[in-house]
């Protein structure tokens, strides 16, 4: 019984892999956000603990920032042989991150950080009966990544920063089994479990003139690992032996990112910046399933998903209109991970392009907020390899964020 | 505060309308005139299943799933000779539908079944009388309605799921059919033919050939007469069906005390058995003086073998099983050959009236290798295949639908229109107990 992707996209801001259904949309600083989520070579705030722990060393403030960013995201899948459309009813996802950074004053060139942001956090949920049911009718991704950070400014122009991400996340998948009871009700799978990762994320800053900086910064792969994973099976009485509840185990590997940025700083109120992400997908080569209790009915799955490493631009500006406002403006483009066999509900993920809003205003020294709006439309006609749906999804994904920052 | 309400509305209909939009499916009948749309055939066009016409079944019979997409291209309404809905149906022998549940057998094993939904069929199904010249039917799929009786007069008086919805007992089905003057019509005919000599083990006889082409032109000239077009549906390999795959040809498992028995009758005469599986024994007069031997592994066992004689009354052991319960290779070639024959007339009589074909004949074989649809696996495999019903010869309304988008491809390629296939997905398959 193929049982699809579980855990998802993972510390890319606004994955070039939305991956659907999720939306998990990683959204990690409002002010990045509404630059194109970009910000590897500029430190804007404590949110530069995601970007680029380097960056983070440069600065001089001890601040916290929270930030919530509800994503509004529909799917319409439209059945190329049938030309039967379904949505995808999800509940509005609301990532959140809280990033505090701060130095004792003695030793002003070492920066902690601690980070905490959910990197999925969300919820994909089909319409009842639709076509793809077998394949996935719910996909509940929650996770909370908790990064402990260390920076530290070797030079007034040089940063370097480390941080550890601890990954905690829950997953529950579920989907109908294409055998019915004497109603004609379809059996359901739900496979649901706690996920434990390890990896790191780091970075180097550099000022090469007060107007250019540039940043390096790579995220490990981390790999998800659900050992303890329960399926739970709702079959016809008839069926029961054939579909024991159990545990099994899953892997899924989130793959490294290492990205390259630029920033300008022509003036006091104006920045700009450029950040190249390249994208270790090729890391996802099969998403296994391994059952304890395997039955003529139940097999083990391995279904080969063949994503291809790529590359994704993302840019933005800021602008200070008064020196308590700033507006800021961006977008991105990404080529898509997934090979057409792979596509499924859960990544109807194609090559995407999106744009970004944004303003920030500083109330006094210690209060500012920032909005951003992030806004997306994707479209992909493929056939799966496994399940053989056939058809086009189109996905439209809005995330109006909002945030706030105390510095002391 | 004005402006602050104007831009939260703003907002708000910026993220409502944030939904993507269905695109217009352009629909189109192409070539073809879908207002009086007509189906004639066999069990599979009436909407026969598990053994039997009930209401459910015809509501999936693959001439109404044609027509449900036809109407999507203009098709106002499509009739068909429906049984009560709260009938237990009846089947070609009288009975009753069938349905999945436990089932003892002779030596006390409960094990999921077809059983019947009742003791006896519903024989009022016969006494309806169905037809109308106001609301003619559109569904001239008749339960064991065989090519060759397609255009026979008095047709009712030898088919009583005929005479329910005929015009008179004198009438024939191409006649009847014809009067409702189609602009649009889909056969499926042949497979009852073939099914008969099938079924009964290779007793029965295959027509020629000739016939069936002189038949079939007969037929295909009476609906064309006023400017109709069609689709013709190929006739599937039968011997790729349950009813003939589902009992294995080594189904005889032995233990070591039977396994010495057997050896010490069959030996002298040349079969030797060994302990677990092994052939059945089968009477084939041409064999040897005794008029038995064991079953080759390229022969098949038919589903209407009664099971209980095999499992507990030596049925197939020391009672060779009878010819009507077995189609050697010798009546599979004849079958295989004349199938082929019949196809080839078919694609003929199609190419020269400039008709669609349906491709049912490779349906039934990629059935029989299985193949996913839409994450669903579907296979010949008996009851968990998903696509047969429990008479293993026709479909469930699953199968139906995914047969019918077998008509709705070739009725696309051949006439330029754009009908959607059905979501086969959506209807149901075999229904377990709970």
């Amino acid at each position: 019984m193929p049982i699809k992707n579980l855990i998802f996209l993972f510390l890319i801001c606004v994955p070039f892999l939305t991956n659907a259904q999720g939306f998990q949309v990683n959204f990690q600083g409002q002010k990045q956000q509404a630059m194109g989520c970009a910000g590897t070579a500029l430190y804007k705030d404590g949110a530069s603990l995601f970007f680029n722990p380097g960056s983070v060393a440069l600065s001089n403030e001890n601040s916290i920032n929270l930030a919530t960013t509800p994503i509004i995201a529909n799917v319409l899948y439209t059945d190329a042989a049938s030309n039967t459309s379904f949505r995808t009813k999800n509940p509005v996802g609301t990532p959140f991150s809280a990033y505090g950074v701060f130095h004792l004053k003695k030793l002003e060139q070492l920066k902690f950080g601690l980070a905490a942001y959910t990197p999925f956090g969300s919820t994909v949920v089909w319409e009842d009966n639709w076509i793809g049911r077998f394949a996935l009718t719910r996909l509940k991704l929650q996770a909370i990544f908790i990064q402990p950070t260390l920076s530290y400014r070797i030079t007034p122009k040089l940063g370097i920063g480390a941080g550890l991400v601890i990954g905690l996340g829950d997953v529950e998948l579920e989907k109908d089994i294409p055998v019915q009871d004497s109603t004609g009700t379809f059996a359901h799978a739900k496979l649901s479990g706690k996920a434990r990762s390890v990896g790191y994320n780091i970075g180097i800053h550099y000022d090469i003139t007060d107007q250019v900086s540039v940043g390096l910064n790579y995220r490990s792969k981390v790999q998800m690992n659900l050992n303890e994973g329960l399926a739970d099976f709702t079959v016809p009485g008839a069926l029961a032996t054939n579909f024991p509840d159990q545990k099994f185990t899953g892997s899924l590997p989130l793959p490294a990112v290492a990205t390259f940025g630029i920033a300008y700083k022509p003036n006091s109120k104006i920045n700009a910046v450029l950040d190249i992400n390249y994208v270790g997908w090729s890391a996802y080569d099969t998403l296994g399933f391994d059952y304890e209790n395997n039955t003529s009915s139940l097999a083990d799955t391995k279904s080969p998903r063949n994503y291809k490493d790529i590359v994704a631009f993302r840019t933005g500006m800021s602008y200070k209109v008064i020196e308590k406002l700033e507006l800021r403006i961006g977008g991105g483009f990404g080529f898509s991970p997934v090979p057409e066999s792979s596509v499924t509900p859960e990544t109807p993920d194609a090559n995407r392009g999106y744009f970004t809003l944004g303003a920030g205003y500083e109330f006094n020294k210690h209060f500012s907020i920032d909005v951003s709006l992030y806004y997306t439309q994707l479209k992909r006609t493929a056939t799966n390899g496994e399940t053989n749906l056939s058809g086009t999804f189109r996905t439209k994904a809005i995330a109006p964020g909002f945030g706030l920052i105390y510095k002391i | 505060m004005k402006n602050i309400s104007i831009l939260i509305f703003a907002v708000v209909l910026f993220l409502s309308s944030c939904k993507p939009a269905i695109e217009d499916p352009n629909y189109s009948k192409g070539e073809i005139n879908p207002d009086r749309f007509l189906m004639i055939g066999g069990g599979h066009s009436a909407g026969y299943m598990d053994d039997a016409l009930y209401n459910e079944g015809q509501l999936n019979s693959v001439a109404n799933l044609i027509a449900d997409q036809l109407k999507l291209v203009g098709l106002q309404q499509f009739n068909q000779p429906l049984v009560n809905p709260s009938s237990v149906g009846v089947g070609l022998t009288g009975l009753s539908a069938m349905y999945l549940n436990y089932k003892t057998d002779c030596k006390g094993v409960s094990s999921l079944s077809p059983v019947r939904i009742a003791s006896s069929g519903d024989q009022s199904v016969f006494s309806d009388n169905l037809y109308s010249t106001t609301v003619p039917l559109g569904n001239y799929g008749i339960p064991g309605l065989k090519l060759m009786d397609v255009n026979s007069q008095n047709y009712a008086t030898s088919n009583a799921f005929f005479a329910r919805m005929a015009s008179s007992l004198t009438t024939s089905v191409s006649s009847d059919a014809t009067a409702t003057n189609p602009t649009f019509f889909a056969t499926f005919l042949g497979f009852e033919d073939v099914l008969e000599f099938a079924k009964s083990g290779g007793i029965q006889s295959l027509p020629d050939p000739a016939d069936f082409q002189a038949e079939y032109t007969t037929l295909i000239q009476n609906l064309i007469a006023n400017g109709a077009k069609g689709v013709i549906g190929i006739i599937p390999d039968v011997t790729e069906m349950p009813y003939f795959t589902t009992i294995p040809w080594n189904g005889l498992n032995l233990d070591s005390a039977n396994n010495t028995t057997l050896n010490s009758v069959y030996n002298p005469i040349g079969y030797f058995f060994n302990l677990g599986a092994n052939p059945f024994m089968i009477e084939d007069t041409s064999a040897n003086i005794f008029g038995i031997r064991q079953i080759l592994s390229s022969e098949l066992l038919l589903l209407g073998l009664p099971l209980d004689s095999v499992k507990c009354y030596q049925m197939g052991v020391l009672f060779p099983l009878r010819d009507e319960f077995v189609l050697d290779n010798n009546e599979i070639a004849e079958l295989r050959n004349k199938i082929e024959q019949y196809n080839a007339a078919i694609r003929s009589i199609a190419n020269q009236y400039n008709l669609a074909v349906a491709e049912t004949g490779a349906f039934v074989s990629n059935l029989k290798t299985g193949f996913i649809y839409n994450g669903v696996t579907v296979s010949a495999k008996f009851v968990s295949g998903g696509a047969y019903s429990l008479d293993g010869l026709h479909f469930n309304p699953r199968g139906n639908a995914l047969l019918a988008n077998e008509f709705i491809r070739a009725i696309n390629n051949k006439y330029n229109s754009n009908i959607p296939e059905l979501n086969a997905g959506a209807y149901r398959s075999i229904l377990f107990p709970n």
